[in-house]
């Protein structure tokens, strides 16, 4: 009987490692929440007494969070946007090739996924500044591009990868050109890898810190360094308020992604590995 | 097959020694044939055959090594699926899911410039033709398998083509389905007078729609014919053996037997009266006769029609309802007879029996080297 | 490779960012790091000679401790989360509905694109020493201040990301595997424990192999985290790089330390990759 007994007694472990992974997945998110409507001008310990909105004041009073906020809207819709074009290009490119050159070109347009991104920030800064290209702005939209590049090239090419090349010659047969047949057959089939990829990118842009950290100076900088800079500095509830904006935006992202793509389809398309 | 005072029908497709290679394997072999006006022809074989292959070169997808392809005359070489009026059904119809059932039918038409104003029209008829008036607007994933079927054959044959290709096209489908359709199928066609060419591995889709079948093996053509000069007559061991069930015996000519007829020494010792080959005596050779023509009777039982008497031993009898097999042991080793089923199994497992069976029922066939 | 004539020009833009944004800096932080670096000037002069010193540099012990510890609480980090993630995997693919797994997904997914700044300065608000649970962590005898609770904090950090990317992945790996393949072995005699042990986990091994790679190369990588959670006491790598050019705008170095951790997690995806394909391609 001692088969049961250490049965029984490791699912009770594991149900105990489940439970405590979870509260600790959400209890800080969910402390910080709470926090961030708290109504003390400090930082004490839990619970608040009273809630109100002051730190979400202070921080949309605050002009150099709120430079940091346009700066990191306008650099990841930019980005996105090269990376889309960019992404489509290259995925068509790519799942046209033979077997073995598209494992290579995959492999070669990845690449920077394992590159560690303060490695990256820093390479792409010593070239730039060698390049003579010392405007902040440029300088961070050409880290956010190659970052969010390989995102949009393998959610596109897990999406055209998915249609059925049948559907492709059907409409070959029927009299279209291939260029007909990438428009009305392919490319709308390919749209969920798309929007994919480019909801993804967004989240990448908005995120980075290591990249943008590199490649910022004195008067432009993204929120997430600015974020970053404060906490170093004073580590006070202004960024709990953020914090929660930060969180709404993920969930806004979520649900649009949910909505034209579909989750699990998306997570398919995150992972694709060729 | 047509009537020798009539003229020849006008040629839709000439194959002419036409080879395809993919790296070291040869798909397509130095194949030859043509299909006429309003033909049903059928490329059967088993898979690996090449008429996947033959296929796709017929629409444009692969160009061959060698050899010319022509359609209606024209030279197909260098010509794009798009600029050939073939008409393809995919083995899984290859629908497109994000557009409606009339959009899809319409999209032939729209690329062959046909002006607006035609397509409506067409589309309608289409549909009235396939039996699905008022399915315009659905998609293709709301509706059953049939039902998309019809939707692929109306979508090739809008643009009237001047040959129609099925890849395939019952396979997909249950049982009960396959043979309604069937039917369904073979009245459209013939109704809007296409030429097509059925491509299959299903020797019954082959017989039931085909007029003339060209049995295709490792990249070669093994015969062409009617499905009754096929299955009664056939030239080759590959398509004695594909179609339909066969009984084999193996041996030497031993002496002519007079009227025709020889007699067959087999490896196991038995002498069987064949219709003799024509040319010198000796040889190696192999019958063949198909379990339909073998009577079983009981063990010493005289009568019945047959210069052929083999004893043996019933190992199963296998009731299919509309027919009845028996497996027989001997010393030709397994044998099998079959018969309507009219009054259920004359004989048991066990029953020592004698199969009959007619010399001319045979056919002989040189002998393959194993 | 080639590939086809209508293909060439589509592969011109993302060929030129990625040369000119990528594998061209990559090349000169390659160079600039074999550069002499000349103390008080920023990166290296022009015409620096070249010389091996800032690797040798990393030859030192205080270089190998930081080295040694950002691999020990990512291995220790990756491993734990493979230990969490794999019963919560298992637990939602075989105990929820269709539509639980929907939800749960739903969660795993919102947690993974939530911004690391958000995770960190939560964890840090939350666990640190200056929040609001600072009285009852106390009460359990924790040195807030102390060496091993940072570490370990970083390393919880480091989990924050590691168990919902590593349950996602695994979701799709226990899907595959048969459930009655366990309640055969059940049936043949082994109990559950036995049955999991011997035929779950070695039918899951290619997707914990590949999230284990995933979770160990992200932090090795980790560059807020420790920053962060780590107070300056915890330095990973990355904030090694960061020092170098921030603090000191010793570029050479910097860039040797970079190209260490780039070749690093090169080889580690390279040899893993190479195991998963060759042991477990059927």
């Amino acid at each position: 009987m001692s088969g049961r007994a250490l049965d029984n007694g490791l699912r009770l472990l594991g149900l105990v490692m489940i439970g405590v992974i979870v509260c600790f997945l959400v209890t800080p998110i969910f402390v910080t929440a709470v926090m961030a409507f708290d109504a003390r001008p400090y930082l004490g310990p839990l619970p608040p007494p009273a809630l109100s909105l002051r730190w979400f004041a202070k921080f949309f009073s605050d002009d150099y969070f709120l430079r940091g906020l346009g700066t990191s809207v306008e650099l990841a819709v930019l980005s996105v946007t090269v990376s889309v074009c960019v992404g489509v290009a290259t995925a068509i490119a790519v799942e046209r090739a033979s077997f073995r050159g598209k494992e290579a070109l995959i492999s070669f347009f990845l690449s920077p996924l394992i590159v560690p991104p303060v490695v990256t920030g820093f390479a792409l800064l010593l070239f730039l500044s060698k390049m003579g290209v010392i405007n902040g702005f440029a300088r961070l939209l050409c880290g956010h591009i190659i970052i969010t590049a390989p995102y949009t090239i393998r959610a596109t090419l897990a999406g055209l990868s998915g249609i059925d090349v049948s559907l492709t010659e059907a409409a070959l047969s029927l009299g279209a050109t291939e260029r007909h047949a990438f428009w009305d057959v392919t490319f709308p089939l390919a749209r969920t890898g798309i929007v994919s990829g480019a909801i993804f990118a967004f989240a990448v842009s908005m995120d980075d810190v290591a990249v943008s950290i590199m490649l910022t100076d004195a008067n432009t900088y993204t929120l997430p360094v600015a974020l970053i800079s404060s906490m170093r500095a004073n580590f006070d509830l202004s960024i709990a308020a953020a914090s929660v904006m930060l969180m709404l935006l993920t969930l806004a992202l979520i649900v649009v992604l949910d909505k034209f793509v579909g989750l699990n389809r998306a997570i398919g398309q995150g992972v694709f590995r060729s | 097959m047509t009537d020798a005072a009539q003229p020849s029908p006008e040629t839709v497709i000439a194959f002419r020694d036409v080879s395809k290679r993919f790296g070291q394997t040869v798909a397509v072999d130095r194949v030859s044939f043509s299909v006429g006006a309003g033909e049903t022809v059928s490329l059967l074989g088993p898979s690996g055959c090449g008429k996947t292959t033959t296929l796709r070169l017929i629409s444009g997808f692969e160009d061959p090594d060698e050899g010319v392809i022509e359609i209606a005359g024209e030279s197909m070489v260098g010509k794009r699926p798009y600029e050939r009026n073939v008409g393809l059904l995919f083995q899984h119809y290859a629908l497109f899911p994000h557009m409606t059932v009339a959009e899809n039918i319409a999209y032939g038409l729209k690329h062959r410039r046909w002006p607006k104003a035609e397509i409506g029209e067409r589309v309608d008829e289409m549909l009235r033709l396939v039996q699905l008036q008022g399915f315009g607007d659905r998609r293709p994933g709301q509706m059953s398998g049939g039902q998309q079927q019809r939707v692929a054959l109306a979508r090739v044959l809008a643009t009237r083509p001047k040959l129609v290709l099925l890849d395939e096209p019952l396979s997909a489908l249950d049982a009960k389905l396959r043979e309604e359709l069937r039917v369904e199928l073979k009245q459209i066609l013939a109704a809007v007078g296409s030429t097509t060419i059925v491509v299959t591995h299903d020797q019954d889709e082959a017989m039931s729609l085909a007029d003339r079948i060209i049995v295709m093996n490792r990249g070669r053509i093994e015969q062409q014919g009617t499905p009754d000069e096929i299955y009664a007559r056939p030239l080759t061991p590959f398509v004695a053996a594909f179609i339909g069930r066969a009984n084999w015996f193996h041996g030497r000519i031993a002496a002519a037997a007079g009227e025709g007829l020889c007699q067959l020494a087999t490896d196991a010792g038995t002498m069987l009266a064949i219709p003799h080959p024509g040319g010198a005596g000796g040889g190696s050779w192999s019958a063949c006769i198909r379990p339909e023509r073998v009577v079983v009777m009981a063990l010493g039982a005289a009568g019945g029609a047959g210069e052929n008497r083999l004893p043996g031993q019933i190992v199963d009898v296998v009731n299919m309802g509309a027919e009845l097999h028996y497996i027989v042991d001997g010393a030709e080793g397994r044998l099998m007879a079959v018969e309507p089923n009219r009054a259920g199994p004359r004989v048991r497992r066990g029953d020592r029996v004698q199969l009959l069976f007619r010399a001319d029922d045979c056919v002989v066939l040189p002998r393959k080297p194993d | 490779m080639k590939p086809d004539r209508g293909s060439l020009p589509l592969l011109l833009p993302a060929g030129g960012v990625f040369l000119g944004l990528f594998f061209l800096p990559m090349a000169g932080l390659f160079i600039e790091s074999f550069r002499l670096y000349q103390p008080g000037s920023i990166g290296s002069a022009a015409n620096a000679p070249f010389t091996l010193t800032n690797y040798a540099e990393l030859l030192t012990p205080a270089f190998a401790d930081f080295f040694l510890e950002t691999m020990r609480i990512s291995l220790l980090a990756s491993l734990a989360g493979l230990l969490f993630a794999f019963p919560l995997a298992y637990w939602i693919t075989r105990r929820f509905s269709p539509r639980g797994r929907a939800i749960a997904v739903g969660f795993f997914v919102t947690l993974m694109f939530l911004s690391v700044l958000v995770r960190t300065y939560a964890l840090e608000l939350t666990f640190g020493a200056t929040g609001p649970l600072r009285p009852f962590l106390q009460a359990l005898g924790i040195a807030l201040n102390g060496r091993p609770y940072i570490e370990t904090l970083v390393g919880g950090g480091l989990l924050h990301y590691i168990v919902p990317m590593a349950t996602l992945t695994l979701l799709g790996t226990i899907q595959n595997v048969d459930p009655r393949l366990v309640d055969a072995a059940q049936a043949l005699g082994a109990p559950g424990w036995k049955a999991h042990l011997t035929i779950t986990v070695p039918l899951c091994m290619r997707g914990l192999l590949a999230a284990f790679l995933f979770a160990f190369t992200f932090s090795i990588s980790a560059f807020v985290i420790p920053m962060i959670l780590g107070k300056g006491r915890v330095l990973f790598i990355s904030n090694l790089v960061y020092n170098r050019f921030s603090e000191i705008a010793d570029y050479p170095s910097g860039a040797a330390i970079s190209m260490v951790l780039f070749f690093v997690a090169l080889a580690i995806v390279y040899v893993t990759s190479r195991q998963v394909n060759k042991r477990w391609t059927s």
